[in-house]
């Protein structure tokens, strides 16, 4: 339903599944989204923002002043100092520039929540298709142990199999793996039992097309805009479990700089040196504040009759 | 009627407040430390529980700072002699001295907290040494030795040689949990008054202390338990505590320049090694092991990770604890030397990666961990990663399979009682088959016959001892099993209003309450 | 007759749920190559003395022996001794509930008293500019590292301004000038029921920190739930019709449209408490709050295996209670909701 607008735009008024008319005049499906995102301000700055961690992931050697430092080289003769010109945020116990640590940690933050996430889609979304279109046995089976991995609070969960198999950036990222591909199970499955009883699907299965083919072609693409909207936001809150892990002690480890870990770090040094805990924690904030609010718009954008 | 009842009023009132201007409220010094307890056991006590055990307990003497006149106090035994051979000390015991329980100090009770000590201890083994002990009279214990050894640094020590109430010992030995709930009963000026665990400690005065007590000193000593270092400064800078034994290192300089407070600055029996695996090569390769020593940067470690607070190790004996000598010799900064080791050698460094393990609870070797790694690698062009492990895995790891294990083995390290040679060198670079910590697993056959004899020779020799200990200290530095990174210091914030305080470093676990006064 | 079936069954899915958790948590704790031994006897025993002890605490019997010995204990409510401070993990756990529970409490209470008026107010703000203000508010809520919440908190108001206490429940000197009498654990409580209020006061500053950071997280969460809901009865034919006969608009919006926005937000609030036990976590951590966050954090640290498996198992289970309570409540009140 709602995919079909994003992309076939006002030639989706033709498909017998959608009663409600598009909501402007002429624009296609992605000239909607972009008038959207446009005419909101906080939409603006969270794809802004956004793009801006990416870039710092992506081109971190570059953008950063003191790109070695970033990388863990110290300097420790420039211990602890305030902000100032040439250090615009100040440096850590170490003498290493808290700016370029600051845009190094975009790079465990973003590389490790997409993984996350996109490993648990991968896991989670098969699963739950399955469980709601057999039903029956299958469906209890997968339930039960999608029961199982909900009802262990993640950070305990996490916080086991990191002290177990060692603190480090992967394990952690698989200890999150291993927490939240139960809601991606949980979303498909309702939302594929739902779909399961519209007239094409069984219209489908009357000539006979395959299982494999239903599942694949007709119900999980109609699934995708409620994943695309959990997905935005769950890259948000696995930053937060990411850097909360750090923080602990049991994700990245140094002198790699991650955002969390910063902040651990200078917790001993708050009296004297603020910024050293300050900017790492203001990083983690407005980035999932922008998938948050980027999870909200998409939300209005494929389904405006749910009021957010 | 109503004149009589007023009378009573006014009498009861004026009562009341006499009485409470009179009233003794107890004097309290309030403390916040990490001490928790593991066991409340004084013979099988080995761990951070020594805090409150060396307030509660006392033993025969007490070794001094090294900085003292004496190098021994009387404290339950009043003097004490040996034999030519080394092998029999006689200790005469103060009179009049009672447990907590009222049972009166004796020799009985001398000889069977040893026995028990011996056997259970988690520190039991500083008694290898001893054949028997026995009571010659009421005040009297012979302690007879199967070979000549410091018997003085042992019932000094500050593991294994509490005195118990021989009340308690009957107790105990009736049903093997009587320590556990919070139960002790000793000499010392303290009595347990109650505990919490994880919380809170609270000793109570011990009226009938054999020390005496004046107006000052304090009758209750509250000891929070607070795991973390930044909160107990929280609590003594907002007053809610007198004393707070673990401060964050890099206050060391805001509370120096704190008019309300006095810094102690302290040596400690504390020191950092970090083992070189020679079993690996290239690690096998002195030449190359003597590169990566040249290659440390001593000074920066000591500036940045231990903030000043520390001094560069000569060998693995902690200055001021014996057989500590200034002849042992060590290494420099000295990135040429090793350059030019490296070249001897005959390594090729970008075949080499090393993977420096430490354990993640010490935020002194997280910090020195990476500048490590750093002085390395631009020295010497090999490359290096870092690992933090929590301690129990880190070595267990290292113990279970050598071949295997980690390159570089960081370790804080102090010695059980105050002697370096038997402990230290003994257990940290002595060959076993077992590797317990001697997690270099170096094994040098001359260096293990220098200390066997040297340890023997120090029961009755000590000079001759040390210089023996060196001996071997110079040819287990000139190998390079392990770096020698440094000896620590030790830091003590008091308020102006308490005096009294005094760091003893061979007991690193405890501070003396008793000493402590309100300044006058 | 169909409800009972429900809950019976879900009961009994529970139980198993619980039994699959003790085989993961036992596994995870016997995998690890550490030393338990060692932890038990202090870190300088003799490895005769280890050796002894890992025999004694039963280490070196095969795994399925020890699983079974386990879960025999657990039936039993005994979940072993810690071995960092050698009393039964469940001792520790009880003792330290009231504290985490007061500061769950309170935080909840701040938040459900910020959280609703604040989704009620936003309601009716809808479509008006100030509206992304509202909306603003309420994400950064569920957006704020809580750990970084709580030093930003200390940094402004304990440091700089000095209004408030920086860690710790109470003041430690207050024992012996104005003890706290133990009767609920709930220091709040107790100090009022005694008419205590030296303690009261400073019990309630120690809080308040605390309790905030916690509160972030929920009041995100409530305010934008209760925010949708009433947007949605507000559409609600009857409402139109409250409307079209004239009562105020007061009453409409605070009495009948909440009341109808209340079941999903309860939904949310138990979500919330549940979530909050691992919020607790970190702020225990930051403010040194002697609770169960804090002994977890401890016994993670220290690899204390019978109270890291007691305190995950505790964990999840109530996790489990929590969301079996909603289940549960939702299909006892809301009459829409299958009992599927």
């Amino acid at each position: 339903m709602s995919i079909s607008k994003l992309f076939l735009g006002k030639q989706s008024e033709k498909l017998p599944d959608n009663p409600i008319p598009p909501p402007s005049g002429e624009r296609t499906g992605w000239q909607h989204t972009l008038y959207v995102i446009r005419r909101d301000v906080l939409a603006i700055f969270s794809v802004g923002w956004i793009l801006l961690m990416i870039l710092c992931a992506l081109l971190a050697p570059v953008i950063a002043p003191y790109p070695d430092q970033g990388r863990g080289r110290n300097d420790a003769d420039n211990r602890l100092l305030p902000p100032s010109a040439n250090n615009v945020m100040g440096t850590d116990e170490l003498g290493r520039d808290v700016l370029s640590r600051l845009i190094f940690g975009a790079q465990p933050a973003m590389v490790a929540s997409l993984i996350v996430v996109s490993v648990a889609m991968l896991i989670g979304v098969p699963l739950g298709a399955i469980a709601g279109y057999y039903g029956g046995w299958v469906d209890e089976l997968i339930m039960r142990i999608t029961d199982l991995f909900l009802a262990f609070p993640s950070l305990l969960l996490a916080m086991a199999i990191v002290s177990i198999a060692g603190p480090s950036l992967i394990n952690a990222v698989m200890a999150l793996v291993v927490s939240w591909w139960p809601w991606y199970t949980r979303l498909v499955r309702s939302t594929t039992r739902s779909l399961k009883e519209e007239y094409f699907i069984e219209a489908a299965r009357a000539i006979g097309v395959s299982d494999v083919i239903i599942i694949s072609r007709h119900i999980l693409p109609n699934t995708i805009t409620p994943i695309i909207v959990q997905a935005t936001i769950d890259i948000g809150t696995v930053i937060l479990a990411t850097t909360s892990l750090a923080f602990l002690g049991l994700g990245t480890q140094p002198p790699n700089a991650d955002w969390g870990l910063m902040i651990d770090q200078g917790r001993q040094f708050l009296r004297q040196a603020w910024w050293y805990s300050l900017y790492p924690g203001v990083a983690i904030f407005l980035t999932v504040l922008a998938f948050n609010l980027l999870g909200d718009t998409l939300r209005d954008i494929f389904d405006p009759r749910q009021y957010r | 009627m109503k004149g009589k009842l007023t009378l009573i009023v006014v009498l009861s009132l004026l009562l009341t407040i006499v009485s409470a201007t009179y009233a003794q409220t107890p004097q309290v010094l309030s403390v916040a430390s990490t001490a928790g307890v593991t066991t409340w056991n004084p013979a099988s006590s080995f761990s951070t529980e020594a805090l409150y055990m060396a307030n509660i307990y006392e033993t025969l003497l007490m070794v001094n700072p090294p900085d003292a006149e004496e190098a021994f106090s009387p404290v339950l035994a009043t003097d004490w002699s040996t034999s030519e051979d080394g092998l029999t000390w006689t200790f005469n015991l103060r009179e009049g001295v009672t447990f907590h329980d009222g049972a009166p100090l004796t020799a009985d009770a001398v000889v069977r907290s040893v026995n028990l000590a011996r056997e259970i201890g988690g520190a039991g083994f500083i008694w290898f040494p001893l054949d028997t002990v026995e009571a010659v009279d009421d005040l009297t214990v012979q302690f007879n030795l199967s070979y000549p050894a410091p018997l003085e640094l042992i019932v000094g020590s500050t593991y294994g040689a509490w005195i118990i109430s021989p009340n308690a010992l009957d107790a105990y030995e009736a049903d093997n949990s009587y320590f556990d709930a919070g139960v002790a009963s000793g000499t010392g000026p303290y009595m347990l008054g109650e505990y919490t665990p994880d919380a809170e400690v609270i000793l109570m005065a011990n009226e009938a202390y054999w020390g005496g007590w004046n107006d000052n000193q304090f009758n209750i000593v509250q000891v929070s338990i607070v795991a973390d270092d930044v909160t107990q400064e929280q609590l003594l800078l907002g007053g809610e505590v007198d004393l707070a034994l673990r401060l964050p290192p890099t206050s060391y300089q805001s509370l120096i320049d704190n008019p309300d407070f006095e810094v102690f600055t302290e040596a400690t029996l504390f020191n950092y090694v970090g083992f070189i695996n020679v079993l690996r090569p290239p690690l096998d390769n002195i030449a190359f092991r003597q590169a990566l020593s040249y290659a440390t940067p001593y000074q920066q470690i000591i500036d940045v990770a231990a903030e000043g607070l520390a001094t560069q190790a000569r060998g693995a004996v902690p200055n001021g604890v014996f057989p500590y000598s200034d002849d042992v010799p060590q290494y420099s900064y000295d990135v040429d030397m090793a350059k030019q080791l490296l070249e001897e050698s005959g390594v090729d460094p970008s075949t080499v990666s090393l993977r420096i393990t430490y354990a993640a609870e010490n935020a002194i070797e997280e910090t020195m961990a990476p500048l490590l790694k750093d002085a390395w690698e631009q020295a010497l062009g090999i490359e290096v990663t870092i690992e933090a492990i929590l301690f129990g895995q880190q070595w267990a790891e290292a113990k279970d399979d050598p071949a295997n294990a980690q390159d570089v083995f960081l370790l804080l390290y102090w010695p059980t009682y105050s002697d370096a040679g038997a402990d230290n060198l003994w257990s940290m670079f002595r060959s076993s088959d077992a590797p317990f910590f001697n997690l270099s697993y170096w094994a040098n056959e001359e260096f293990d016959s220098l200390i066997d004899e040297a340890g023997i020779l120090s029961g009755t020799d000590s000079d001759a001892a040390r210089d023996l200990y060196t001996q071997a200290q110079t040819l287990m530095v000139e190998e390079a099993p392990s770096l020698f990174f440094m000896d620590v210091s030790t830091w003590y914030a008091v308020p102006t209003y308490l005096s009294g305080f005094d760091y003893n470093l061979n007991y690193p676990f405890s501070t003396f309450f008793y000493p402590m006064e309100v300044a006058q | 007759m169909k409800k009972l079936e429900y809950t019976l069954r879900r009961l009994f899915l529970s139980i198993l749920v619980l039994l699959g958790m003790t085989i993961i948590t036992f596994s995870l704790t016997r995998v690890v190559p550490s030393n338990p031994a060692a932890l038990y006897l202090g870190t300088r025993a003799r490895p005769e003395q280890i050796e002894a002890m890992t025999e004694k605490l039963g280490l070196n019997d095969p795994l399925p022996q020890q699983y079974i010995r386990y879960l025999g204990n657990l039936l039993s409510g005994d979940l072993g001794d810690s071995l960092a401070t050698k009393r039964p993990v469940v001792t520790e756990i009880v003792s330290r509930l009231p504290a985490t529970g007061e500061l769950l409490i309170v935080a909840l209470i701040i938040a459900i008293g910020i959280g609703i008026p604040l989704g009620v107010f936003s309601a009716q703000l809808h479509g008006k500019p100030a509206d992304i203000f509202v909306r603003a508010f309420s994400i950064i809520g569920v957006s704020v590292p809580q750990f970084w919440l709580g030093l930003l908190l200390q940094l402004i108001f304990g440091l700089a301004l000095e209004w408030f206490p920086l860690a710790s429940r109470v003041d430690s000197t207050l024992r012996f000038t104005s003890p706290i009498q133990d009767i609920t654990g709930f220091f709040i409580v107790d100090t009022l029921l005694t008419g205590n209020w030296i303690a009261f006061q400073d019990v309630a500053w120690h809080l308040i920190l605390p309790a905030i950071t916690l509160a972030a997280y929920p009041i995100g969460l409530i305010a934008r739930m209760t925010r949708a809901t009433m947007l949605e009865v507000m559409q609600q034919n009857y409402i139109r019709t409250a409307e079209a006969y004239g009562l105020s608009y007061r009453l409409i919006v605070y009495v009948y449209a909440l009341k109808n926005a209340i079941i999903p937000t309860l939904t949310v609030i138990g979500l919330t408490f549940a979530y909050s036990l691992t919020g607790a976590f970190y702020v225990e951590i930051i403010f040194n709050w002697p609770g169960l966050g804090l002994f977890t954090a401890r016994s993670f640290l220290n690899l204390d295996f019978p109270a890291i498996m007691g305190v995950t198992l505790f964990g999840a289970f109530g996790y489990i209670i929590i969301n079996l309570l909603i289940d549960l409540l939702q299909a006892y009140i809301d009459p829409r909701v299958s009992l599927e």
